[in-house]
């Protein structure tokens, strides 16, 4: 972990996801307002001592919703990164693993798939399954599979002819077994470093689908929820939009630049930040 | 090999009897056949030496005994009884049982063949998991004996240890230990110390040597190394292009060979007695292209011995008892070897 921190584009990006999650737990008792309290007197209101970052159109204020926002959206990342991760790798493991005709079906469901712009194909699962946080996570977790998938089976068929995993199978050891116990586990690395940066993306699918009405619902606070509800005063109040703009950027670069770090440092042949031995 | 099973009083204590076993790989210039109609067969507590050069079958050989090839080949024929079963027969559930606790393999590179995620104790814990009812707690207990039985010191704190903090004569115990913890009846060691330091190398062929009679094992010795086979290995068989070419027990003395691929292979190996500035003598041509093999004996095109012979190149040569019924070679020209390798 040392070894981790040491690396300059790892220790921002965790100190960005540390602080937002941190919100996202906290949000109620540094929330100043409910986010879905309506001031009908101060609608549109420009930053003042009482709305740091002004109200929106029904008067409701901006700094809680963004922070009430963060939870979705770190909601979303987590629960996609989850899901696509398990579901990934265990596509992508069994191919790799089973080769032959197995790996031949499977890989040609998931190039299909990956042929598919993500968002796209999130939009489509939304506007079927209709629009709620589930959904929305469900869509854009089947979305971001396939590519974890594609990762894992790149890595497990590195993995596969090497000599420890056949000597497991000479102790006995099931193939289920050996996927699970050993391949899986030396193929993490490369495909955690996939799922950051997914998360990013997630946190973008999320926002873009709530932009278009097909997210979470308003009144729900989210960022995308914010951005959409901003657009109509840009020039008259750019922050509204601005502000949920610049958070979700925050999050994404902290995500990117975490993925970064995490590349450099658990790839042996660009570990230039250590002189110590992995593990 | 089989008839000079039938012959020995010991035959009936036969612990592993492979006959006729043969694998096959496709490949884009056809069928490649690996492992050759090769039969043998080894007694309990008996070691035999397979010798041949790099891509004879030798590994190969014991991959299909143990139903390891890895694909797209496959094992296409031959029995190998093992404990009175057929296991070339049986369904993979209860081969799985056989491997690792009936037939235990030791891999060449003691560095790869542990997975650097986990400790040791973790992966010995799995032997034990794989085929006991044993609990973690059990089974770490049992770990620790076994690495203690093949002299780990201080087995309690290293079993806590990832291979890379061990160094390769340990890692190779490690792998002996993981290959002897459920007390199997066959040992496979492929090539056990090729990666190791020459003076590591004696160290762990003496464990082999002293875990083989404490357990009774038969135990199978892959090697290219002929200087090992003489100290360490009761029988031999010489291998070459998937076929066993000799076999012979080493109290015959393996410096008479019968087959003059084994004669070639002696002589390649560094003398002392030879000046040094004379060149070493290397084998003619090329290892034959497995695809290619000659309709005759597949070591005609490099033979010093029948070299141009009518019959070699038209006919395939069999195993066939020689002077003793011991000692089998698959050159019918035998007799017209030079008398001892000092005349060669």
């Amino acid at each position: 972990m040392r070894r981790h921190l040491r690396h300059p584009s790892f220790s921002v990006g965790l100190f960005i996801l540390v602080a937002l999650s941190i919100v996202a737990v906290a949000a109620p008792l540094l929330a100043p307002y409910n986010p879905t309290h309506t001031d009908l007197m101060n609608t549109l209101a420009h930053p003042s001592a009482s709305y740091l970052l002004g109200t929106d159109e029904y008067g409701r204020d901006i700094l809680s919703r963004l922070i009430w926002g963060t939870r979705i959206s770190l909601e979303v990342a987590f629960a996609v990164v989850a899901l696509s991760l398990t579901l990934g790798s265990l596509i992508g493991g069994v191919a790799g693993y089973a080769g032959g005709w197995l790996e031949r079906i499977i890989m040609v469901c998931n190039d299909i798939l990956l042929a598919f712009p993500g968002f796209l194909l999130a939009l489509a699962l939304v506007a079927a399954r209709g629009s709620s946080l589930e959904n929305v996570i469900l869509a854009v977790s089947i979305a971001y599979t396939p590519r974890v998938a594609a990762v894992m089976r790149s890595v497990v068929i590195t993995i596969r002819p090497r000599p420890f995993i056949e000597a497991s199978r000479a102790i006995g050891m099931s193939p289920a077994r050996v996927l699970l116990r050993h391949v899986l586990p030396n193929a993490l690395p490369p495909v955690i470093v996939v799922t950051t940066v997914s998360a990013a993306t997630a946190i973008l699918a999320e926002a873009g689908l709530s932009f278009l009405g097909l997210g979470v619902q308003p009144p729900t606070a989210t960022w995308g929820n914010i951005i959409s509800d901003g657009q109509g005063y840009i020039t008259s109040n750019p922050l509204i939009s601005l502000s949920a703009g610049l958070c979700i950027a925050v999050t994404v670069i902290a995500l990117n630049l975490l993925g970064d770090g995490l590349r450099d440092t658990l790839d042996p042949q660009m570990r230039r930040y250590t002189g110590e031995r992995m593990l | 090999m089989n008839d000079a099973a039938e012959k020995s009083p010991a035959a009936s204590t036969s612990i592993l009897t492979v006959s006729d076993l043969c694998t096959v790989f496709p490949t884009e210039e056809g069928l490649v056949t690996t492992v050759d109609a090769v039969s043998f067969s080894l007694k309990a507590g008996e070691t035999l030496a397979v010798v041949g050069e790099s891509g004879s079958g030798k590994t190969m050989t014991f991959l299909s005994v143990l139903r390891l090839v890895p694909p797209p080949g496959r094992v296409m024929g031959g029995e190998v009884w093992f404990d009175g079963t057929n296991i070339a027969a049986l369904p993979e559930q209860q081969m799985r049982e056989i491997r690792g606790a009936g037939i235990a393999m030791v891999f060449q590179d003691p560095l790869t063949a542990l997975n650097p995620v986990f400790t040791i104790g973790d992966q010995m814990i799995e032997v034990f998991r794989a085929h006991t009812t044993m609990n973690r707690r059990q089974a770490r207990a049992r770990a620790i004996e076994v690495l203690e039985r093949v002299h780990i010191p201080s087995p309690v704190q290293r079993i806590d240890d990832y291979p890379h903090q061990l160094s390769g004569g340990m890692r190779q115990r490690v792998l002996i230990a993981m290959a002897i913890a459920l007390r199997p009846k066959v040992l496979i060691a492929d090539e056990p110390t090729t990666a190791l330091d020459v003076t590591v190398q004696a160290q762990i062929l003496e464990l082999l040597a002293e875990l083989r009679s404490e357990l009774g094992m038969g135990m199978v010795l892959i090697t290219h190394d002929l200087g090992l086979v003489a100290k360490y290995a009761d029988r031999v068989a010489v291998m070459y292009a998937g076929r066993v070419v000799e076999t012979s027990p080493i109290a015959q003395g393996f410096g008479q060979s019968r087959h003059p691929y084994t004669r070639s292979l002696f002589r390649s190996i560094p003398r002392l007695d030879v000046p040094a500035d004379q060149a070493l003598t290397a084998i003619e041509g090329q290892p034959p292209n497995l695809a290619k093999l000659p309709e005759g004996c597949a070591f005609e095109p490099r033979c010093f011995l029948g070299n141009g012979r009518e019959d070699c190149r038209r006919e395939r040569p069999l195993l066939a008892p020689t002077d003793t019924g011991l000692h089998l070679s698959a050159c019918p020209h035998w007799p017209n070897l030079p008398e001892s390798e000092a005349d060669a």
